[in-house]
């Protein structure tokens, strides 16, 4: 009645344990209970836990490489969830495992490009097997905003242009108020003053 | 190759950005592989899509739609079109998964990373100067040495993360961005 879920890739796998959920009336080959789960990666310890612990990875892992298949490095879990991921400052990208267990220190993995690569593989290749047939709270990959994709140019790119504008303005108007107003120059043959003569009567 | 059965089909259409981003991450598949455009044919036939791409002259029509070619078409593309040219890339990054894995991964010595990264960046510069429009500024920045780099390295990134079965959904976000 055990059944094991077995994905690969050159730097992990991802070993998913469980049985058939018969109370829901599946079959043999199903898998709808996880009772464990294990990720083995090439020269680092090996990661296990239980559904919630898989299901907090995915969550945000899969986010994680939907914004940066966007070029939008951005770091998902927050402290109390107990995976989290970013952008690493060396380069690269950084995941944190926080352990339940009480006086744990959490266990810091870094993950270059290619190791992410394979990670989201092994993730994608467990939610979409038919033979998991348990249902995943995962987000589903939506279009980025336009300000999300703003977010990723450096804020001084982003000023440069509104604020080159401003200051073009600034200095034209400046220049502008700089150049002496003309004075009205008098018409030929009219006398020096423009003021009627008084007591004189305007001609319609 | 195995595809996400639960991935609805879009009927949004790709904006410019998206179109010309698609054409890239095709022309990327091409710089990986010497033989990516008779690929691209062969993996429209066996994924079923010669009703959209009857032949290689339809499928190229389609990938003209981006503004920075040099002979670009006009009007935008249906959704069931970019969603097929989407699963088409998908596969071929699948394809070609492990030489993406090899231009990403650290493990590999550095003189030959640099190597493999200086090949494809001069297969694709080679293949955006005979198809792209110099004068754009997106090719330029493509074409740039600093700037180009960056770019290729992008490219890469997202044909690997747009690889396997959950690539397609997370690839058409990916080129819906920016859409509303």
């Amino acid at each position: 009645m055990k059944q094991i879920l077995q994905f690969d890739q050159l730097s992990c796998r991802l070993k998913v344990e469980g049985l058939p959920d018969v109370s829901v009336g599946q079959s043999g080959a199903a898998l709808g209970i996880i009772t464990g789960w294990s990720l083995q990666w090439a020269g680092r310890p090996e990661l296990e836990g239980r559904k919630e612990h898989l299901l907090a990875l995915m969550q945000v892992v899969l986010p994680y490489a939907r914004y940066l298949i966007s070029g939008v490095p951005r770091r998902f879990g927050a402290e109390p969830q107990p995976v989290e991921i970013g952008p690493a400052s060396e380069g690269g990208h950084s995941l944190l495992l926080r352990s339940s267990q009480p006086d744990t220190p959490p266990l810091q993995l870094a993950l270059d490009d290619a190791e992410l690569a394979d990670l989201v593989r092994v993730l994608d290749q467990l939610r979409l097997d038919a033979r998991l047939q348990l249902p995943l709270e995962l987000p589903a990959p939506v279009p980025l905003r336009a300000r999300e994709l703003l977010e990723r140019r450096p804020l001084a790119q982003r000023l440069a242009a509104p604020l080159g504008g401003v200051l073009a303005l600034a200095l034209a108007s400046g220049l502008g108020l700089l150049i002496p107003e003309p004075k009205p120059a008098a018409a030929p043959g009219r006398p020096e003053s423009s003021q009627p003569a008084r007591g004189a009567t305007p001609s319609p | 190759m195995p595809q996400d059965p639960t991935a609805p089909e879009s009927s949004a259409r790709l904006p410019r950005r998206g179109l010309e981003r698609l054409d890239l991450l095709l022309l990327s598949v091409e710089a990986l592989d010497l033989n990516g455009g008779e690929a691209m044919v062969w993996m429209s036939e066996q994924m079923g899509f010669t009703s959209l791409f009857p032949n290689r002259v339809e499928l190229w029509k389609r990938r003209c739609t981006n503004p920075l070619r040099r002979t670009t078409r006009r009007g935008a593309l249906e959704p069931a079109e970019t969603d097929a040219l989407i699963r088409i890339l998908c596969a071929l990054a699948d394809r070609l998964y492990p030489l993406l894995r090899g231009l990403l991964s650290t493990a590999e010595p550095p003189e030959v990373l640099s190597q493999r990264w200086a090949l494809f960046r001069g297969r694709l510069a080679e293949l955006i100067r005979e198809r792209m429009n110099p004068r754009r500024s997106g090719v330029q920045l493509l074409l740039d040495p600093e700037g180009g780099a960056r770019q290729a390295r992008l490219l890469v990134q997202a044909l690997s993360l747009g690889s396997g079965v959950g690539g397609f959904e997370r690839l058409r976000a990916s080129l819906l961005d920016a859409q509303s």
